[in-house]
């Protein structure tokens, strides 16, 4: 049991993150607030999420300008995709 | 385990969440087919027998008006489904929707309009059913899974309307009317009802 538990990721046990990651497994990037507006948030608790999968080089950022506004896309990295793939695996077989 | 299965239920959702528009309502189905029904009606009883000067301009007033009735229908029960679910209208997987339907469905109207034009009018009823049938697929994988197969329906009719060109108007009946009826009744009881 202690076994699969370790494959369980630390930083997917935080229910926004694991829904940021969701959003960037299956959309090539989405901005900040159409993410926003999907995972029902606040701007600085989104962005503190959105830091700290960047810190992991989970997810990576492109800024961007439309006109004369910052529109800031994310998009998931290689290395984020496997291990929230791990995760997931981890995940099911806990309740398998 | 309950915060596992939790888990696995939050990223499912949020997965489908923001790939897909689930808020596609049947009953914009069913009230393009009665409106395709009606713009299909007026063409064969009163624009058919009149002289081509006059059938042209008629036929393509009455095609304008049935496309913007039904698009219109459709936008107004989906809004009213998004709305129910909090969810916006347009957000980005309904302007995805939006443009992949929209470039096979222009291609079609403008070739339907200069087969028209050349004097092929036999033509158009197959035109535009294959090509709304690509519409639909093309923008199908944004959306209900049903859409999908009532895009092969369109196209598999559209081939039969070529086949049968002087009874263009009958699969061109059945595809838009009644088939937008029947898919959906059904999409309206499998989602809409719940």
């Amino acid at each position: 049991m202690a076994n699969i538990i370790a494959n369980l990721n630390k930083a997917f046990d935080s229910r926004i993150r694991l829904g940021i990651m969701s959003i960037l497994m299956v959309n090539d990037s989405v901005d900040f607030n159409t993410m926003k507006e999907l995972l029902e948030l606040t701007d600085g608790n989104l962005a503190s999420h959105i830091k700290a999968l960047e810190g992991l080089e989970y997810i990576q950022s492109n800024k961007q300008f439309i006109g004369r506004k910052p529109n800031t896309k994310y998009l998931i990295t290689e290395l984020g995709r496997q291990s929230f793939q791990e995760h997931l695996n981890a995940l099911e077989n806990l309740i398998r | 385990m309950e915060k596992q299965l939790e888990d696995l239920k939050a990223i499912r959702e949020m997965m489908e969440k923001s790939s897909k528009f689930l808020s596609l309502s049947g009953l914009s189905g069913v009230m393009a087919g009665i409106t395709a029904i009606a713009g299909a009606s007026v063409a064969y009883f009163y624009i058919l027998g009149q002289s081509r000067a006059v059938a042209v301009p008629m036929l393509l007033i009455d095609a304008f008006l049935t496309l913007v009735i039904s698009i219109g229908f459709g936008i107004l029960f989906s809004a009213r489904k998004a709305k129910k679910r909090k969810l916006k209208l347009i957000n980005s997987v309904t302007l995805k929707i939006a443009y992949n339907l929209a470039i096979p469905l222009a291609t079609g109207g403008i070739l339907s309009i200069i087969m028209i034009y050349r004097g092929q009018i036999e033509l158009v009823a197959a035109i535009t059913l294959i090509f709304y049938g690509l519409g639909l697929i093309n923008a199908s994988k944004y959306t209900l899974d049903e859409i999908h197969y009532l895009g092969i329906t369109e196209i598999i009719l559209g081939i039969g309307a070529a086949l049968f060109l002087y009874h263009g108007i009958i699969f061109w009946t059945i595809g838009f009317g009644l088939c937008h009826i029947i898919y959906g009744s059904i999409m309206y009881k499998k989602y809409d009802l719940k």
